[in-house]
Formats: C-alpha cells, sequence, structure tokens
C-alpha cells in the first residue's frame, strides 16, 4: 500500500511526524479520511479525534480542539491548537485519556461534537 | 587604621553584590535554554502557518484580480488612526533591554503624530507601563505578567480584542514592537505590521494553487479564522521571542556586572595591601624615633 507523510504540528511542538497508510480526519464539513495521492486541500479541523493508520498496521488516536489541515498528494499537514496522542503504556495511557478528555471539553465547540469526541476518546481507551 | 577597616569593608560588599550578580546570571542562563527550546518548537508551528495562510491567500488573489476582498487585507495607503502594542519585560536588570523598545516605540509615536495620526498604545509588561506612566502619556490598554510567562490564551485574549477593534473599523493599522531575540549576544527591536496582514511579506506569485480544494467551500471564512490564528500566534510568538531576548540580555547585563566586582575587588585589594604597609611602615618609624629619642 502506499504511504504518505503526515505531520501533525502543535503550538508547543510536533506530535506526530511520520509515515502513514491513511488518517482520517474531523473536518468541520464532516469526518473524512485521506490516502496517499489525495487531491490537494484545506480544510478547517472541528474538535475530535484523528485516526491514523500507521505504517506498521497500528492504529493511533490523537484527540484535538481545532486547527486547519492542508492535504497535499504525498503529504498531509495538520495544524492544531491542542493535541493528545492517545499512546504509551498503561500509565501513560490512562493520563493521556484523562488530557485528551480535558482539552476536548475545554474548547467552545457544539455540546455533541465535543460528547462524540469524548465517547470515542473512550471507546479507544477500552480497547487497549 | 580607619581607612583600612573602610576598605575591608567595601570589599566585602563588592563581593556579595558578586556573588548575586553571578547566581542571576545563571538563573537567566537556564531560563533562556527553556524559553529557546520554546521558541524553536513554536516556529515550526508559526512557518507552517504562514505557509498555509500564504498559499489562500494567493489563491483569493488569482482569482480576484483585484486583489484580495477581505477585510483583513485591506490596506489603507494613509492611516488616521493607529494602535501600537509593544512588549516589555516586567523586571529590569537586563540593560538596555527595555529602552530599546522605549525608544522605538517613542519614535513611532512622533512620527505618526508628525503626520497627524491618531495613535493608541497599548502595552505589555510592567517596564513600559511605568515608562509611558511616568511621562503622561496615556496607554490605551496595558497588562502585566504576560511577558515573564506567555501564555497562548491569554496572547490570543489580548491580541483579539485589538483584532476586533480592527475589524470594527476603530482603527486601521496595528504594529507590534518587540525587543527580539537574534542570539546569545545580540538582541534586535523588531517592528512587524500585524494588521493588515503585510501582503508584501506573503510571496502570493510563487505557489500555484489552481486546484487548491477549500473546506468549508467559502473561502472567506477560512481566510478569516486563519488570519485570526495568525495574529494570535504571532503575538504569542513575540511574547516567547521577547522573552528569550530579555534571558539573554540580563544574562550580558549580570555577566558584565560580575567582571566589573572583579575587577573591583582587586583595585580595592591593591589598595589595602598599600594602606596595610603605609601603616605599618608608620608604626615603624614611630617606634624607631621613640627609641631615637631615649637615647
Amino acid at each position: 500500500m502506499e504511504l504518505m507523510k503526515l505531520e501533525i504540528i502543535t503550538p508547543n511542538g510536533m506530535i506526530f511526524d511520520g509515515e502513514v497508510k491513511q488518517v482520517n480526519l474531523p473536518g468541520s464539513e464532516g469526518e473524512f479520511g485521506v490516502l496517499a495521492g489525495h487531491a490537494t486541500l484545506v480544510s478547517l479541523l472541528d474538535t475530535g479525534v484523528i485516526v491514523i493508520d500507521k505504517e506498521d498496521g497500528n492504529e493511533l488516536a490523537v484527540a484535538i480542539n481545532s486547527g486547519y489541515v492542508k492535504v497535499e498528494e504525498e503529504k498531509t499537514t495538520c495544524i492544531v491548537d491542542g493535541a493528545v496522542a492517545l499512546s504509551g503504556d498503561d500509565g501513560e495511557l490512562s493520563k493521556a485519556l484523562e488530557d485528551a478528555k480535558e482539552l476536548l471539553k475545554s474548547t467552545e465547540a457544539s455540546n455533541s461534537a465535543i460528547a462524540s469526541a469524548v465517547s470515542k476518546v473512550e471507546q479507544i481507551g477500552k480497547s487497549f | 587604621m580607619a581607612n583600612l577597616k573602610e576598605i575591608k569593608r567595601k570589599i566585602g560588599s563588592v563581593k556579595n553584590t558578586q556573588k548575586t550578580t553571578n547566581a542571576m546570571k545563571l538563573v537567566s542562563s537556564a531560563k533562556l535554554k527553556r524559553t529557546e527550546e520554546l521558541a524553536k518548537r513554536s516556529r515550526v508551528y508559526a512557518s507552517k502557518l504562514t505557509e498555509l495562510l500564504n498559499e489562500i491567500a494567493a489563491k483569493m488573489q488569482q482569482a480576484n484580480a483585484e486583489g484580495i476582498d477581505n477585510v483583513y487585507f485591506k490596506d489603507i495607503e494613509n492611516p488616521k488612526k493607529v494602535d501600537i502594542i509593544f512588549i516589555t519585560a516586567d523586571k529590569g536588570l537586563c540593560g538596555g533591554f527595555n529602552s530599546q523598545t522605549i525608544k522605538r516605540a517613542t519614535k513611532l509615536i512622533e512620527e505618526f503624530k508628525a503626520k497627524d495620526v491618531k495613535v493608541r498604545l497599548r502595552a505589555v509588561g510592567r517596564k513600559g507601563i511605568d515608562f509611558f506612566k511616568f511621562n503622561g502619556i496615556e496607554l490605551n490598554d496595558e497588562i502585566i505578567g504576560l511577558s515573564a510567562a506567555p501564555d497562548f490564551k491569554k496572547a490570543s485574549e489580548f491580541i483579539s480584542e485589538v483584532a476586533d477593534s480592527y475589524v470594527h473599523g476603530d482603527t486601521d493599522k496595528i504594529i507590534l514592537i518587540h525587543n527580539g531575540y537574534v542570539n546569545m549576544i545580540t538582541q534586535e527591536v523588531r517592528e512587524d505590521q500585524l494588521l493588515p496582514v503585510d501582503t508584501s511579506m506573503l510571496e502570493l506569485n510563487s505557489v500555484s494553487t489552481s486546484e487548491l480544494e477549500v473546506e468549508p467551500d467559502d473561502d472567506d471564512t477560512l481566510l478569516d479564522a486563519l488570519v485570526k490564528r495568525y495574529v494570535e500566534y504571532t503575538m504569542y510568538y513575540s511574547l516567547i521571542d521577547s522573552l528569550a531576548a530579555e534571558h539573554s540580555a540580563r544574562m550580558q547585563a549580570m555577566d558584565a556586572a560580575t567582571t566589573n566586582a572583579k575587577e573591583m575587588v582587586k583595585e580595592l585589594t591593591v589598595k589595602y595591601n598599600k594602606a596595610r604597609q603605609e601603616s605599618i611602615t608608620t608604626e615603624l618609624i614611630e617606634i624607631i624615633s621613640g627609641m631615637e629619642s631615649m637615647k
């Protein structure tokens, strides 16, 4: 499967930088998935969860509050205000989950958007 | 003898000062390292954001031959009302760091006044606020504590108010002045035009974006959001930049102070020894002449 480069950048640094198979993004007009070779696109991102299908087949979820994404054929760049990657071993993960929930709740998005994002985060937490 | 004691006391006090300045230098260098790291990380974000803004603006310009029809890009040739934001430190003891920024701000105000432009001042940092208050110049807005600990949320709250007044037409131009970090020994006063977005800074024609799709479909919504973020972030980044410069300036000032103190101790020690020898000689002469007279 063809790979593409993905970067997730926050004011506090780079959260993710690597080759991925696919990424699902919470666009302001609805969720959408991006594969390599996607047409150039710029979109606003809403409060939600970015799900990354990594090169090694594992999934990584990143909770974000809001931002932008620029999709190019071989590269996708997410510029977000705040992001928490849901990864690490047990102790780190539960802390990450808490951080993610807090981040999501602190945004100005509509309640339903926050609720769906939070439930998604919880689901991911259970699946580990 | 009194002179001897006096010099000894002086040496002690200078040595104490030296210890303080040396400690302050160490503290500043540690803080500088941390701030530099913060600046480095946020620089990536800033550059990507500008890049994105650049592309959207280029797309809009290509679509519209008369330039970009957006409130944030309206460049007025003769602004009537200008907002100046300037960042200084909350604390002193950092050489000419604060006075440089203040000087530049004062110069700019005079320039605008000469052109009959109404100027509103917005100050960040205690030193700048104190200076203008002391000179009886009115400040439109002031905030303390932000320059010592840059916080994105607070910075964006502060700048949003200014940006809003721009959108409502209360001001034609927003200028940001801060003393930025170049390297460990150099700082440079930077003057940025925050709004309207300086199109000369954007390389509008360098990118081909004819096939760029935009979501939401309305360019303005995206551009507005992007410009807002850009303004907020520029403000935040300037704060970090200023903080790094402050620490480096303080480090330098304290380093100079420590060296000067060292020099002073040296001089005073020589003086002390001379005085000591002198007093011994005088005593000897007294004893000898006393013995001489006894003969």
